[in-house]
C-alpha cells in the first residue's frame, strides 16, 4: 500500500474525532455488507461477503472423522485461513502467512471454546454420529482476496454465511456393530440435514484511532490505530470471545466501554446479516 | 462410463466473467470454465521490488485454494506444480505483454483457484489476459488458452477433472488468436500424429471462440466505464 502523506493521516484523525469519517460514515457505521452463497459447489456449504472493497469468501467442508477421547459426543471444527496473494503482493510467497495465522487464531477464539470444548459459539454436539466413534470434522476455510481492512469481521460473517448454507449428508449406521469396530456406515447423497447457526456469533472489531473507536475501518484507518478490541457477540447478547491487537495500552474503564459499543452494533449487524443471508439463500434457491 | 457426449463438439456455453473484482489491484478479472473457477490480479506496472532478484519484468505466482479440489489441499502453495504452473503462465503471458515500453517495472500477476475442475491452466490464462486488459496494459494481442484430449476414439475439447483422469491424451494450448501464433503448447500420454494435428486443431478453434467472448465482455465493460464516465 502507497504510504499517506502527514496531510492525509491528520484528515483521517480529524475525521474521525469530529465523527465525519473520509467515506462520509459516522464512527459507529459500518459499511455495506453483501453476501453471496453457494459459491463454491465442490464445498457442503460455501458463501462469500463483500464490504467495501474488502472481499473474502469462506468454504466448510464435512468429513467423517474419530471423536476425541475427552468429547467423545461432540463432532471437531477446524478453521483456518489464507491470504491470497490477489489481495496484495506483499501476501507472495509466504509473505501472507503471519497474517493468515493471526486471523485464523482469532477466529479460533472468537468461535470455538476453550480447550475443553465448552462454551463453543458453533454448536459440535449436532456434529457425532455414533458416539464414541465416528463424528463429522468440518474443515473451515477463508480466503481473503481482496482486503480493504476488517478482514477479521468480513472472515466471521462469512463463516456465519457459509455454515448456514451447510448442509451435513444424512448418515445410515447400520445396526449390530459392537465393541472396537468401527461401524458400517452410509453417507446419503441426497438428504442433508441444514446446520444451525442460530447461536453463532458475529464478530465486531472497534478500533481505536486517537481518543475515538470506528467500526469497520478501511486500511487506511487502520494504519492510523493506536489498538484494536474483536468481540464475537452472538444474538443473546453473550461475548463469546475477545482478542485485543494492536500496541498502545488501554485503560480497563475503557475496554468495558468498547464492549458495550460492540454489543449495541452487533445486534444491528446480525440483524443485517441474517437477512442478507436469507436473501441470499432465497436467491441461489431460484436460480 | 460414457466420456463422449451425443453433441461431440462440447463447447460449454457457460463461461462467465467478472471484471474489477479486486478493488486494490490495477487489474482483475474472474473466469469460470464449467466449474473450474479462477480470479486473477494484476499489479503494475510498478517499481522493482527486490533488486537482488532476477530481473524479471513480468512475474506471476499460481496458488489453489484449500477448498478448491474435491478432497482438502494441505498445502496450497510452494509444491512443484505450482511452481511449474506458474512459470508457464508467466512465459506465456510474456510473450505478449510489450514490456520494451515499461522499462525497468514489473508486473506482478497472481492467480489464485477457487475452484478446480480441469483446465485450471487454461482458465488461469484466460483469467491472466483479462485482468491484464482490466490494468490497461499494453499487449500484442490477447492469449487464451484451452485443452483438448482424445477419449472413446473422438477428439473432446476442454476436459473436466474425470475426462482429464480418465488415461487418455491432454493437449493444452495457448495462442495469441488475431496474430495466429502458439506461445504454450503442452502434453501428456501419447497420440498418432494425425489425431494429434486434429486434436491440436479442435484445441486452436477452442481458444478463437474463447477469444471471441472475451473480447464481446471487454468490449462490454469498456461500454458501461464510458457510459459511467457520462461521454
Amino acid at each position: 500500500m502507497v504510504g499517506l502523506s502527514i496531510g492525509e493521516k491528520h484528515f483521517i484523525q480529524g475525521g474521525i474525532a469530529q465523527d465525519i469519517r473520509s467515506d462520509g460514515r459516522k464512527r459507529l457505521t459500518p459499511r455495506p455488507i453483501n453476501v453471496k452463497t453457494g459459491v463454491i459447489s465442490q464445498a457442503n456449504g460455501s458463501a462469500r461477503v463483500r464490504m467495501g472493497a474488502t472481499d473474502v469468501i469462506a468454504s466448510v467442508k464435512a468429513e467423517l472423522g474419530r471423536p476425541t477421547a475427552l468429547q467423545p459426543d461432540k463432532g471437531k471444527v477446524f478453521i483456518n485461513v489464507d491470504c491470497s496473494p490477489t489481495a496484495a503482493p506483499m501476501f507472495e510467497g509466504r509473505g501472507g502467512e503471519e497474517l493468515s495465522a493471526e486471523l485464523s487464531v482469532a477466529l479460533r477464539h472468537c468461535l470455538l471454546g476453550g480447550k475443553s470444548g465448552s462454551g463453543a459459539g458453533i454448536e459440535v454436539s449436532s456434529l457425532v454420529v455414533v458416539e464414541g466413534k465416528i463424528c463429522w470434522d468440518l474443515y473451515i476455510d477463508g480466503l481473503v482476496v481482496s482486503s480493504d481492512g476488517n478482514l477479521l469481521d468480513a472472515l466471521g460473517a462469512a463463516i456465519k454465511a457459509a455454515l448456514s448454507n451447510t448442509g451435513i449428508p444424512r448418515v445410515n449406521v447400520a445396526a449390530g456393530a459392537s465393541g472396537d469396530e468401527q461401524p458400517e456406515v452410509d453417507v446419503s447423497d441426497e438428504e442433508f440435514l441444514q446446520f444451525d447457526t442460530s447461536k453463532v456469533p458475529a464478530i465486531v472489531t472497534l478500533t481505536k484511532v486517537g481518543k475515538h473507536y470506528i467500526v469497520d475501518a478501511t486500511s487506511e484507518e487502520e494504519s492510523q490505530m493506536s489498538s484494536a478490541v474483536s468481540i464475537s457477540v452472538n444474538r443473546q447478547g453473550h461475548i463469546c470471545g475477545l482478542t485485543k491487537r494492536g500496541g498502545a495500552g488501554l485503560d480497563p474503564s475503557i475496554i468495558l466501554d468498547m464492549v458495550s459499543v460492540a454489543k449495541t452494533v452487533s445486534e444491528q449487524l446480525i440483524n443485517t446479516l441474517d437477512s442478507q443471508i436469507a436473501a441470499a439463500e432465497a436467491g441461489e434457491d431460484e436460480s | 462410463m460414457e466420456y463422449v457426449s451425443p453433441e461431440g463438439l462440447r463447447l460449454d456455453g457457460r463461461r462467465p466473467m467478472e471484471i474489477g473484482v479486486v478493488g486494490k489491484a490495477d487489474g482483475s478479472a474472474v473466469f469460470e470454465m464449467g466449474n473450474t473457477k479462477v480470479i486473477a490480479a494484476v499489479y503494475g506496472p510498478r517499481e522493482v521490488q527486490n533488486r537482488s532478484q532476477q530481473m524479471f519484468s513480468v512475474r506471476c505466482e499460481y496458488t489453489m485454494a484449500n477448498f478448491s479440489t474435491g478432497d482438502r489441499m494441505r498445502k496450497p502453495k510452494g509444491d512443484r506444480r505450482s511452481t511449474e504452473i506458474s512459470l508457464v503462465i508467466r512465459q506465456t503471458m510474456e510473450a505478449c505483454i510489450m514490456t520494451h515500453l515499461m522499462p525497468r517495472t514489473q508486473i506482478d500477476i497472481f492467480v489464485q483457484v477457487l475452484q478446480a475442475d480441469g483446465g485450471t491452466r487454461s482458465a488461469c490464462i484466460n483469467a491472466a489476459t483479462v485482468a491484464l486488459s482490466d490494468a490497461g496494459i499494453p499487449m500484442r494481442d490477447l492469449v487464451t488458452s484451452c485443452s483438448a484430449g482424445y477419449l472413446n476414439s473422438t477428439p473432446l475439447l476442454d476436459l473436466n477433472y474425470v475426462e482429464d483422469s480418465a488415461g487418455g491424451a491432454d493437449v493444452t494450448l495457448g495462442i495469441m488468436p488475431k496474430l495466429d501464433k502458439i506461445t504454450l503448447l503442452q502434453m501428456d500420454a501419447k497420440l498418432p500424429f494425425d489425431i494429434f494435428e486434429n486434436v491440436m486443431q479442435l484445441a486452436i478453434e477452442g481458444c478463437k471462440a474463447v477469444a471471441t467472448y472475451i473480447r464481446e465482455i471487454l468490449l462490454e465493460n469498456t461500454k458501461q466505464l464510458e457510459y459511467r464516465r457520462g461521454t
